[in-house]
């Protein structure tokens, strides 16, 4: 019955929904959660509850999203990799995101590098120090704020890229009526060989 | 309506790739170049037409046309749509180039059958029944083009009649807009210009 019920509100959403745009979407870092969202090229944010995959580059399994209201999802990293989110919107709509390890704060322990992992765990400790706790959480903090004011401006950039300027539509037609330019005069060669030939 | 790249498995995407050729080989074959221009300004109508979002409700669709041009153009539909479709993917960034083939199959293959299927239809010499057929051939476009997107997801994986169902629902507005735009397109083409349509070759074929 509940089942049922999504399906309804989902195909009723989706009725007006996705109407052939863009799938767009981002994942943003703010220490070590990760933000994002999923919508079309209009302004249609994904259907509520819309599955958002999260895997490594390995392909494994991290957690499985499903999107707010607003398309919106967050996930807490946990280690320092790359992070993929793979979202099927339906109807050959689907996006694929990634978020560089790079991105996210060194704090999070790197897999696959062990060695990297016990460096990190033994320089503190040889220095456990109130001071040395202060600078880790400091810089935790200074991450999180960067981050708080990089976002929106990340958002507004990528929705910027995705806007296409009278350009592009003036130069679209004019590469169309460019090739039929050269048809007409491979056509009148063609024509002019026939007739001195 | 333009499926984005990854979406389709590889031999969805070789099949359409090779039919899309076969297509643009027929319809280079059977264009007639005097009728250049003429496919080159449908071209042109279709690649902004996917870009101007007509508002419904709290959503938009936008155009496909895919049955005017059909009508227009019968096989020189396949080269039309598929620069154009090309050019979207270069330009807004719809679909995607390895998709390219799959794409233009879906929506010329439907522009084809319409011509075959209507042609006859808005030839015909009482303006009330070329509109219906119009009509007809608008919003059939439409409903192929579904069917044949639904279709691809199907042999990628998709279940079809899920993907059908949703893809269909959501081409319901577009189908009843173009149905009314191609219905209005053909009754004012035949009275300003009614070679656009080939109705006059039609005519002296029967």
């Amino acid at each position: 019955m509940r089942f049922k019920l999504i399906a309804a509100l989902c195909l009723s959403l989706l009725s007006l929904g996705v109407a052939a745009h863009n799938v767009v979407g981002g994942v943003y870092a703010i220490g070590d959660q990760i933000e994002g969202e999923v919508g079309f090229s209009n302004g249609d944010m994904a259907t509520p509850g819309t599955v958002v995959n999260v895997t490594d580059r390995q392909g494994n399994e991290l957690a499985r999203l499903e999107t707010d209201d607003e398309g919106g999802f967050t996930y807490t990293a946990t280690q320092r990799i790359d992070h993929l989110f793979y979202a099927n919107l339906s109807s050959g709509h689907i996006l694929e995101l990634t978020l560089p390890a790079d991105e996210l704060p060194d704090s999070l322990a790197a897999v696959g590098s062990v060695e990297v992992t016990v460096d990190k765990v033994a320089v503190p400790s040889v220095s456990t120090t109130p001071i040395a706790t202060d600078r880790q959480g400091l810089e935790q903090m200074i991450e999180r704020a960067v981050a708080k004011q990089v976002v929106p401006l990340r958002k507004e950039i990528a929705a910027y890229k995705e806007k296409s300027s009278l350009q592009d539509i003036m130069g679209g037609i004019g590469y169309i009526f460019g090739l039929c330019g050269l048809g007409i005069w491979w056509r009148q060669r063609q024509l002019d060989k026939q007739q001195t030939g | 309506m333009h499926i984005v790249d990854g979406a389709l498995a590889v031999p969805v995407l070789a099949v359409g790739a090779a039919l899309t050729v076969a297509g643009v080989a027929i319809g280079l074959k059977k264009m007639d170049y005097d009728h250049l221009p003429q496919v080159g300004v449908l071209s042109a109508v279709f690649f902004i037409a996917s870009y101007i979002h007509l508002p419904i409700g709290f959503s938009s669709v936008h155009l496909i046309l895919n049955g005017l041009i059909g009508l227009a153009l019968g096989w020189a539909a396949f080269p039309a749509l598929l620069v154009a479709l090309f050019l979207q993917a270069v330009f807004f960034g719809f679909g995607g180039f390895l998709v390219l083939g799959v794409n233009t199959v879906n929506i010329a293959l439907p522009a084809v059958m319409v011509y075959y299927l209507c042609g006859m239809g808005i030839s015909s010499s009482s303006p009330k029944v070329a509109a219906i057929w119009g009509a007809i051939g608008g919003a059939g476009s439409i409903v192929i083009t579904t069917v044949l997107v639904a279709f691809s997801l199907m042999l990628s994986g998709e279940a079809f009649l899920l993907a059908a169902k949703i893809t269909f629902v959501a081409h319901i507005p577009v189908m009843i807009v173009e149905g009314f735009v191609t219905a209005a397109a053909v009754l004012l083409i035949r009275k300003v210009k009614p070679e656009f349509l080939n109705i006059k070759e039609r005519c002296d074929a029967v």
